[in-house]
């Protein structure tokens, strides 16, 4: 079991958090100039590194907020987590 | 004494079924406390006009510290950044929702009364600690986690907000109503070790 830091509510045990993927990941502003090969990119490629990697969690059983982790995907090991905005709003999630 | 609501709990039938059964001398107890409100708040906590609304019409302070609840005429819990829970007596709880409305109304902010959708038990007793680590993955040490402290987290999988209020201890267990009758099935079977007995409020 990870024990992950939510920047809200601490450490908590794996169970609570759901995982959200690759981090940083930006939608294009205008996707009617993409290409399909462009748009499938953006939907479909990740960079998938061997060792640290940017990741969305949600503190999905206790404050509900979208954050950032970077975790090691050969250790598992965890270097910290990230706020995306202030948490005021849940845009960035 | 507040007054009884026409509301069912949902867990007649449970109380039904152990109301033969006695345990001697319980390290837990659970009371049902179905008259109680619940609002909820949304607002950001940066917006002063917002917590300034809010508290005149509270009479106590929105806690903005992570995972804390205020004790006093209500109980004020913490549930996110821009999220609270006020757990009142079930009476007053549609009024005070809609002076929380008016109050709030210019401001980016939402109030609704979700008292049909939660429900609270009152977990009592020298054993309870013990109970709750079969369940729950929290850290409920009293070194860790004190009278004031709340933490929206699972017992045996079913999502629950939990706050220790004094130190007998008791703990506040908000939970959906309708997984309140399977929690308290398995708080039943997981307290046969400490001895657990149910009541009514
Ligand atoms: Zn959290």
């Amino acid at each position: 079991m990870l024990l992950i830091e939510c920047p809200w509510c601490g450490e908590r045990a794996e169970t609570e958090f759901s995982y959200g993927g690759e981090a940083g990941i930006a939608r294009p502003p205008d996707p009617d100039v993409l290409s399909d090969a462009e748009w499938a990119d953006y939907l479909f490629n990740r960079s998938n590194p061997r060792g640290a990697h940017r990741e969305l969690w949600n503190h999905a059983q206790g404050c509900r907020r979208w954050f950032g982790v970077e975790r090691d995907t050969v250790t598992y090991r965890i270097a910290g987590s990230f706020r995306l905005s202030d948490g005021s709003d849940n845009r960035e999630g | 004494m507040s007054r009884p609501l026409d509301r069912r709990h949902g867990l007649e039938p449970l109380l039904a079924e152990l109301s033969g059964s006695r345990t001697a001398d319980p390290g837990a107890s659970v009371t049902i406390r179905n008259d109680l409100g619940h609002i909820n708040v949304r607002g950001r906590a940066a917006d002063a006009g917002f917590v300034q609304s809010v508290e005149q019409v509270l009479g106590q302070a929105l806690p903005v510290k992570p995972n804390t609840v205020s004790l006093d005429q209500h109980e004020v819990f913490w549930l996110g950044p821009d999220e609270w829970l006020i757990v009142t007596p079930a009476a007053a709880a549609a009024e005070l929702a809609g002076r929380l409305q008016k109050a709030t109304s210019d401001t980016h902010a939402s109030v609704n009364d979700i008292s049909g959708g939660q429900v609270v038990l009152i977990l009592q007793g020298a054993k309870c600690r013990d109970l709750l680590a079969k369940g729950c993955t929290l850290d409920l040490h009293p070194g860790a986690f004190a009278v004031g402290d709340c933490a929206q987290s699972g017992i045996a999988r079913a999502n629950v907000l939990l706050a220790l209020v004094d130190e007998m201890p008791t703990f506040m267990i908000v939970i959906r109503r309708s997984f309140s009758d399977y929690l308290c099935r398995w708080l039943t079977h997981a307290g046969r070790d400490e001895g657990i007995a149910f009541k009514d409020s």
